[in-house]
């Protein structure tokens, strides 16, 4: 590997612009614009900087002098040289997050002998482009990502776009915490509760009914009062302010239309640890892209966004009056903010906030099929608020005697066939809020004397979800009527080039102690597991089992993943894959980038705490 | 192709029952423009192919048009060849900004009920008269527009009466928002 920066022929240097672009979504680096220019080299700097959000300084890491990064503008074809001088005093590495390349330039120290930039040195980073679409590029040292070293990637198709669009914008989306990233893992380390109150999850829990089976651990240690859902299972480090464009909220980064444009928004979520849910209330955005691929148009009126994931939707605002853009964590703990406007300095209204979803028994990956509840006496189920009883056939409640179930609100009771509650003397239902009952079939309660059913207000028929209640983590608290984009939506504009079966299938377990803050595959950490193993050419299923209460956005380098969404033979193929809480997705890929990849979680906390492995791609040996 | 009005009313409940009915029914009452192939007067009309003394080609691809715009003069027949090189279902529709974001949302219904696919028309369904059933405008035989199936070729012959803003535009769900419609500019 040559590390110096000087190698480059007059041939090898490129066609390569670094500039804002028609748009003028961020500034190029000072002095480095050069239009379309035939041959050209493009030097980022990493130096520490300064950064106000909203108001407040606080320290940050540039690239290119900005933050967000400059957008880089490129054509499909081109081959690019990217020379990256570390100015800090510590290592740093910049990777180009969705882009096909060498393994070497992927830029992800300890993967495909790239080492990390050691401080006062120069890399040069040289690929050709072989694609195009929406990416981002960022640090993949430590958390430095997290402090500012993010940046989009906006490349033109060699081909005509099968979009148009009369102007465009990148929205890049961000996390910013005034602490430095390393005191918020050590806090997490301490106490994984450490940005929520202190509540304590239920991996532990599953971990130990796992091993000592279902009624010792529901004996032993379960106190569902204390184990209700909270916020720290949606995300885990708050305190966050969210960016568009490096701006906070207050200020307001505003986005110029004429009325009557057609707006191409390149949306990224350059985020450390948020998922966000993104509308922009009164204007419908019709996807284009999904991480950077095209896709068949679809029309949504929001998104939920996994950190690592882009997406290109199309508005056609009319009209004078300004339109929000809107995009709230999934915990709920603050928005960001964006306009899109006539002209600057106009404000549209800040929507009304979405309430916080409460995870359901869905979402813990609970599969209750045959538990046997026998013997659960003295149970207190009070506050548990908001159980979305997804499928829980043949259930035995036999032997349940001095039920508490005050306080139970907002059951959702799905679908609860062939409920046995036979034997359940003593229970007190009073001030059961809300229980959604619909279609219990074969429910037998008979046999259950004395039961107080006082007060059980509310029993809805169906267990209607309320604008105030967002029930399980799939609920978004969309609104009645509209239209939030499906994975299930999403499918690729162009057909597949592979449709072999899969010839082996990948099972990659995503879990974690809460309690230690240890995030794994497979139950491994980072670099104690066997790493993933396939043949260059192999057409290969992984299937993502998420056991966690967290979704996790996995993140392959080097390939796509074409999401099982059942678009046949038009697979959306993807380089962040959400995986919801206590569910299963899998994608299949071809294994045709030979290299050792990086496979992680991409949430920033996630991945340096354990949760990523090495997806390596060999080549036959010849010799068998 | 035209079937029997009554025979499709059947069909279309046996196919879809009560719920589409109703839909539908709610859908489009009180829709206040009668939707287009009513209005065609002022945005011109259809023409025989044999009295265009200009022929104009016409690449549908995903999702796209080549040319992106024409020209035409007033009182111009115009033959439109269309051509879709796209692996989609493409439409080649004349009318006002107003008048295909009245049909996209007809075309995302068709879509939804089935009669349209990403890719075709349901033959099952197609062409289905459903003016009986509170739904006029629940089929997509309109004069100033052709549906072009993948690598299907189609014609569109346009007497263009007077100078008006008008658009070439395709209105399937999502088209129309990606770019795939093109000005028809009027000269002297």
């Amino acid at each position: 590997m040559d590390r110096t920066s000087n190698f480059l022929t007059r041939r090898d240097a490129l066609k390569l612009a670094a500039m804002a672009g028609m748009a003028g979504v961020v500034t190029a680096y000072p002095g480095r614009h050069s239009f379309a220019a035939a041959d050209q080299t493009l030097d980022l700097a990493v130096e520490r900087t300064r950064i106000t959000v909203d108001g407040v300084t606080s320290n940050a890491i540039a690239i290119g002098g900005s933050i967000p990064a400059p957008t880089l503008r490129l054509r499909e074809g081109q081959e690019v040289v990217i020379r990256v001088t570390n100015r800090l005093n510590e290592p740093t590495s910049i990777h180009w997050h969705g882009l096909l390349l060498q393994g070497v330039m992927d830029g992800a120290p300890g993967f495909n002998g790239f080492v990390p930039i050691r401080p006062g040195e120069t890399y040069t980073y040289h690929f050709k482009l072989r694609q195009a679409g929406t990416y981002w590029y960022h640090s993949h040292s430590a958390g430095q990502e997290q402090e500012g070293m993010y940046g989009a990637i906006v490349i033109e198709p060699a081909e005509r776009d099968p979009v148009r669009a009369d102007r465009e914008y990148v929205v890049l989306l961000s996390d910013h915490t005034i602490e430095s990233p390393n005191s918020v893992l050590r806090n997490l380390k301490v106490s994984e509760g450490y940005y929520n109150n202190k509540k304590r999850t239920l991996v532990d829990f599953f971990r130990d009914a796992q091993r000592d089976g279902w009624s010792t651990t529901v004996q032993d240690r379960l106190d569902w009062a204390e184990m209700r859902m909270d916020a720290t299972d949606l995300a885990d480090v708050t305190g966050y302010h969210f960016l568009v464009n490096g701006k906070g909220a207050k200020d307001n980064w505003t986005a110029i239309y004429k009325p009557g444009e057609r707006v191409r928004l390149r949306i990224i979520n350059g985020s450390a640890m948020t998922i966000f849910d993104v509308r922009i209330p009164g204007l419908p955005m019709t996807v284009v892209a999904a991480d950077g691929q095209n896709v068949a148009p679809v029309k949504v009126d929001e998104f939920r966004f996994g950190v690592g994931e882009t997406y290109d939707v199309i508005v056609l605002p009319q009209g004078d009056k300004p339109f929000t853009f809107f995009a709230e964590p999934i915990d709920r703990t603050g928005y960001a903010r964006a306009t899109l406007a006539v002209r600057d300095g106009l404000e549209g209204e800040i929507p009304e906030r979405r309430p916080r979803a409460i995870l359901t028994m869905a979402d813990m990956g609970m599969s209750h099929e045959g538990m046997d509840h026998g013997a659960m006496a003295g149970m207190d189920h009070s506050k548990m608020a908001g159980m979305g009883a997804g499928a829980m056939p043949g259930m035995d409640h036999s032997n349940m005697p001095g039920m508490d179930h005050s306080k139970m609100a907002g059951m959702g009771a799905g679908a609860m066939p062939g409920m046995d509650h036979s034997n359940m003397p003593g229970m007190d239902h009073s001030k059961m809020a809300g229980m959604g009952a619909g279609a219990m079939p074969g429910m037998d309660h008979s046999n259950m004397p004395g039961m107080n059913n006082g007060s059980m207000e509310g029993m809805a028929k169906a267990a209607a979800s309320s604008n105030d209640q967002a029930m399980g983590w799939a609920d978004a608290g969309t609104p009645p009527g509209a239209k939030a984009l499906s994975y299930a939506d999403l499918k690729s504009l162009t057909k597949a080039k592979d449709v072999r079966e899969p010839t082996h299938e990948i099972e990659v377990r995503l879990s974690g102690m809460m309690s230690r803050y240890i995030w794994t595959l497979n139950g491994n950490k980072f670099d104690e597991g066997e790493p993933i193993r396939v043949a260059y050419g192999d057409r290969v299923r992984i299937r993502f089992v998420n056991e966690t209460m967290m979704a996790h956005p996995m993140h392959l380098h080097g390939m796509f993943m074409e999401l099982e969404n059942g678009q046949a033979g038009r697979l959306p193929r993807k380089h962040v894959v959400l995986v919801p809480p206590g569910k299963t997705v899998s994608v299949q890929l071809t294994a045709d980038e030979p290299g050792e990849w990086p496979f992680h979680c991409h949430l920033l906390y996630h991945m340096a705490s354990g949760m990523m492995t090495r997806f390596i791609v060999e080549r036959r040996s010849a010799s068998l | 192709m035209r079937l029997h009005t009554r025979t499709l009313n059947t069909a279309a409940a046996l196919l879809t029952g009560a719920t589409f009915l109703s839909l539908i029914g709610t859908a489009f009452a009180g829709a206040g423009e009668p939707g287009h192939g009513h209005t065609t007067a002022a945005i011109g009309e259809p023409a025989k192919a044999s009295a265009a003394k200009r022929t104009i080609q016409v690449e549908l691809g995903d999702n796209y048009y080549k040319p992106e715009s024409v020209q035409v003069k007033a009182g111009e027949t115009v033959r439109f060849v269309l051509k879709n090189k796209g692996e989609f279902l493409h439409e080649f529709n004349i009318g006002t900004a107003d008048m295909h974001a009245a049909h996209q949302k007809e075309m995302a219904m068709m879509m939804e009920h089935g009669m349209l696919t990403a890719t075709g028309i349901n033959k099952n369904m197609s062409g289905m008269d459903h003016s009986k059933m509170g739904m006029a405008e629940m089929k997509h035989d309109d004069p100033n527009s052709a549906l072009v199936g993948p690598g299907e070729t189609k014609e569109l012959t346009w007497k263009f009466t007077k100078d008006t803003a008008l658009e070439f535009a395709c209105n399937m769900p999502g088209h129309y928002e990606s770019g795939m419609v093109g000005k028809i500019a009027f000269t002297r």
